[in-house]
């Protein structure tokens, strides 16, 4: 059988999922032996874009027109497309909420008038909103025991799954105290696991960064924490981090809804 | 049943002697919390109640490697570490007799099997805090699932040995033993007595089985699905929780698979989803109802006593106050203040 | 010594077992015969079985997940199962061929009564998959002919590609010992020599005698009740109408809770239940 060729990109995002695979120091030689690296830039820049690929790694949002036409061109050529990072899975820090229309913000820090740009600027978005997306691996940064996991499976020619179980349940594993009874603003029960519960172990509250699981129970989460004495700002503002626009703008006016 | 005494002052040396059992473990304090832990016996909280996580996690760890493939072959290499579990009150022993019964019926798990045989449990008696029902679950004393119980008379301890495993044991330990006298038994029943009096949280389990059968249309249901997180806490700290999941895993390094198998709970989203993605309970408050039916209606049926043994652990570890008091006071419409009976339930 | 020990006695380890033969039976479903690689294993796996028994597929890498034994013990030495490609392990298995290696774990669930069935009219009613499960009791019963009554069987699909063992099924309503009915929903190529219309439409054949009768129906969970109905309309006592049920399964051996139902695995429990069960356990369908 021969190798699985792979490639490892990176769209809008502080390039932190590519440097934690570099960081694989020990793996990384196994890696090489078990895939054929076409195309990663931030190691080599002897990449070959031309020949097709098995898997293709992705981080970063779609933050620009460029972003996109080089998402589709990975798309294009690649069997698999894997979104690594939470900008790619979800869209990153630079989706978060922050009360005002993206058009605004934009001209909030990049002024009114067009700046000089290569490129289009686009409203970040996930890999999703544009193209297939096989399979995911959430964290901001990705985790090396995870990502070594996950290329393992992909190696092996199974697409990994991943399980949707909140960070409460390795939180426990770990039989940490629970810091959403401590009274801290800790979104353990609406995110999604895998990360080992590295936070919470380390008593620093969950901010969300592997993104929501599905059917996530936020109405809960706001109930709890209004009862706990915080106001809608301090909420609103943890779940804007990671949260993307659309559910911390719910959730902003659930518990405006329920003050007013 | 044999029973035999120690001098409190012997039960460091008494602990450590049974160490030539295997690692000692036990209760200690983590934060404001206790967790079972390895540590020298003068680390022990001998006043603590409940532990974060009960005693299951010695007999199947939160997550292991069940099966392991190699070259094309199945490899099951699991050897848990002997253990000498101390700490174990009345409640978490009937917990694991619970245990015990679910998994050797049909077909008998070998993990738990080989770490049955591994462990050696050793019972201390308790007094109750505001917490404790194990009374009304009728599991607040016990005679079998232990090796050796321990009962503290204040000046000294009373020594119970409950199986082959707890006698062979003692021959570590035998310098210490001393002849039990009457009074040591007169003093035993005077503080049972004292004991079963200090009990302060109500808890009414009467018909709970019929109770909660016929509430399967109650909205009681539904609002507490609107408050659950579905964080699985509930069933993470139950000790009579036995829900598991299997994950494949590859280790790159040693190019192996790993079928991991972890805890897993009936409140999370996939519990009962197919493939194709068909959910036979699709609602928070379906999930909820599983798993009460099961802890107040299922195992009644099957062995006569609730799977409930009054610990209380949902009672402190639940953020929205989802736990056995709130929902069986709810289902008999007392009154209760739970966080989650707060909870409007809104149209969102 | 140990060690093997610990090998034989874990009925978590999965048993190897090759491909025989492999076909589509529609579009997304595809026919696996397989053949354990020691077919001296006693325990867990038995190279004999019940119908109405199923079997855990493992697949390294991938994971396990329960599947109906769609052959019948009556014709020993080989497994068959009829899978959907619905999710990662069925697709999986759609891409293995013929003498590849999947593992087996199992026979596991209670399956039919058998016994208590022998003596009766038999009336099987199938829709879609459930044909897999029913196809089992149905060759067990067409093999042991002289042990039973009259035998129905009523199959439903919703277009003639979607339905299983249809060249089987048009051989063996030649037989004259065995009335086999075959229903359609749709025809789109106008060639279907049969009845059209929902598989309940078929019950103006049947003719048992109801107080003697083991009905049998599987499919999918939106035709029960209909069919149901019918059972009841025809005089068949509750506890002889059976059903077999679907649920996520981990294990198959009454441990991981994933297929629980109020007290009840349906891995060991069930997975077939009748219709008092099914009346009494809320929740089973």
């Amino acid at each position: 059988m021969s190798k699985p060729r792979i490639g490892i990109y990176g769209l809008t995002g502080c390039a932190g999922d590519q440097l934690n695979i570099l960081n694989c120091e020990d793996e990384l030689l196994k890696l090489f032996d078990i895939f054929e690296i076409k195309s990663f830039v931030m190691a080599s820049s002897a990449a070959d874009e031309e020949s097709p690929l098995d898997v293709a790694f992705v981080e970063g949002s779609v933050s620009t027109e460029k972003d996109l036409e080089h998402l589709k061109e990975i798309r294009k050529k690649s069997r698999l497309l894997v979104a690594i990072g939470h900008c790619a899975v979800f869209g990153g820090v630079q989706s978060m909420f922050t009360g005002k229309k993206w058009e605004e913000t934009y001209r909030a820090v990049y002024g009114k008038k067009d700046a000089v740009s290569l490129t289009r600027p686009l409203p970040p978005k996930p890999l999703s909103a544009y193209v297939k997306v096989d399979a995911v691996l959430p964290g901001c940064p990705i985790e090396k025991e995870p990502f070594l996991k996950l290329a393992g499976l992909l190696a092996k020619g199974v697409v990994p799954r991943h399980p949707d179980f909140p960070v409460c349940a390795e939180c426990k594993w770990k039989e940490n105290e629970c810091l959403l009874l401590k009274g801290e603003i800790c979104l353990g029960p609406l995110t999604n696991s895998g990360c080992g519960a590295i936070c919470p172990s380390l008593n620093i509250p969950c901010i969300g960064c592997w993104g929501p699981i599905e059917k996530e129970n936020w109405e809960a989460e706001a109930f709890l924490l209004k009862e706990n004495g915080f106001s809608v700002e301090e909420v609103v503002k943890r779940f804007a981090i990671f949260g993307g626009e659309e559910r911390a703008e719910k959730l902003k006016k659930f518990l405006e809804g329920k003050e007013g | 049943m044999r029973l035999f005494k120690i001098k409190k002052s012997n039960l460091f040396p008494f602990l450590r002697g049974l160490e030539g059992f295997g690692e000692l473990w036990g209760p200690v304090r983590k934060g404001e919390k206790v967790v079972y832990a390895r540590a020298k016996p003068e680390e022990f909280d001998l006043k603590a109640l409940r532990t974060m996580i009960p005693a299951k996690k010695f007999l199947l760890p939160p997550k292991f490697t069940s099966l392991k493939f190699r070259e094309s072959r199945w490899e099951d290499d699991y050897r848990p570490k002997r253990k000498v579990v101390f700490g174990l009150h009345p409640c978490g022993i009937h917990a694991l007799n619970i245990y015990h019964r679910f998994y050797t019926r049909l077909y008998s798990d070998p993990y738990y099997e080989r770490a049955k045989e591994a462990t050696l449990i050793v019972g201390l008696s308790c007094v109750p805090d505001e917490y404790c029902f194990c009374y009304a679950t009728g599991t607040s004393t016990v005679n079998e699932g232990f090796d050796l119980f321990l009962t503290d008379l204040g000046d000294r301890l009373l020594v119970w040995v409950g199986s082959p495993k707890g006698e062979e044991s003692l021959k570590l330990v035998g310098k210490y033993l001393e002849d039990v006298e009457q009074k040591d038994i007169s003093d035993y029943v005077a503080w049972r007595k004292r004991r079963d009096a200090a009990f302060k949280l109500k808890v009414d389990l009467d018909g709970m089985p019929e109770i909660v059968s016929f509430s399967y249309d109650s909205p009681v249901w539904e609002k507490m699905g609107k408050a659950c997180l579905s964080c699985g806490t509930c069933t993470m700290v139950c000790p009579t929780c036995t829900c598991f999941d299997l994950e494949d895993e590859y280790d790159l390094k040693r190019d192996e698979m790993h079928r991991q198998r972890f805890w897993y709970s009936c409140v999370f989203r996939e519990y009962s989803m197919v493939a194709g993605g068909h959910n036979f309970r699709e609602a928070r408050s379906e999930r909820l109802k599983l798993w009460y039916t099961h802890k107040l209606v299922g195992f009644m049926s099957e062995y006569g006593a609730p799977a409930c043994v009054g610990c209380s652990r949902c009672v402190v570890s639940c953020p929205v106050g989802i736990n056995v008091v709130s929902v069986v006071r709810a289902l008999r419409n007392e009154r209760t203040a739970a966080l989650w009976t707060k909870m409007e339930v809104s149209d969102a | 010594m140990h060690e093997i020990l610990y090998q034989q006695d874990n009925p978590y380890m999965p048993e190897r077992a090759r491909i025989v033969r492999k076909y589509d039976l529609t579009r997304d479903v595809r026919f696996f015969q397989v053949r354990l690689c020691n077919p001296d294993k006693v325990f867990p796996v038995t190279s004999t079985y019940s119908p109405g028994q199923f079997m855990m597929i493992s697949l390294p890498y991938v994971g396990e997940a329960p599947f109906s034994i769609t052959s019948t013990p009556s014709r020993p030495g080989l497994f068959e199962f009829c899978i959907r490609k619905v999710g990662r392990l069925t697709s999986r298995l759609f891409e293995l061929e013929e003498n590849d290696f999947i593992w087996l774990r199992g026979p596991f669930g209670n399956g039919f009564p058998v016994e208590s069935m022998i003596g009766k009219d038999l009336l099987f009613v199938a829709g879609g998959l459930g044909a897999a499960p029913l196809r089992s009791l149905l060759l067990y019963a067409l093999d042991n002919r002289d042990l039973f009554g009259k035998l129905f069987y009523l199959h439903g699909a919703r277009t003639p590609a979607d339905m299983l063992f249809r060249e089987e099924f048009f051989q063996l309503k030649q037989r004259k010992d065995f009335q086999c009915y075959l229903t359609v929903d749709q025809d789109p190529e106008g060639n279907w020599p049969f009845d059209k219309g929902v598989v309940t439409s078929l019950f103006k054949y049947v003719k048992v005698n109801p107080k003697n009768t083991a009905a049998v129906v599987c499919g999918p969970p939106v035709m029960y009740k209909y069919v149901v109905q019918e059972f009841i309309k025809l005089g068949i006592p509750d506890a002889n109408i059976y059903m077999t049920l679907e649920r996520k399964m981990k294990c198959g051996m009454g441990k991981c809770g994933q297929c629980v139902v109020g007290h009840k695995y349906v891995c060991v429990d069930g997975p077939v239940f009748t219709l008092w069960d099914v009346k009494n356990i809320k929740g089973l369908i």
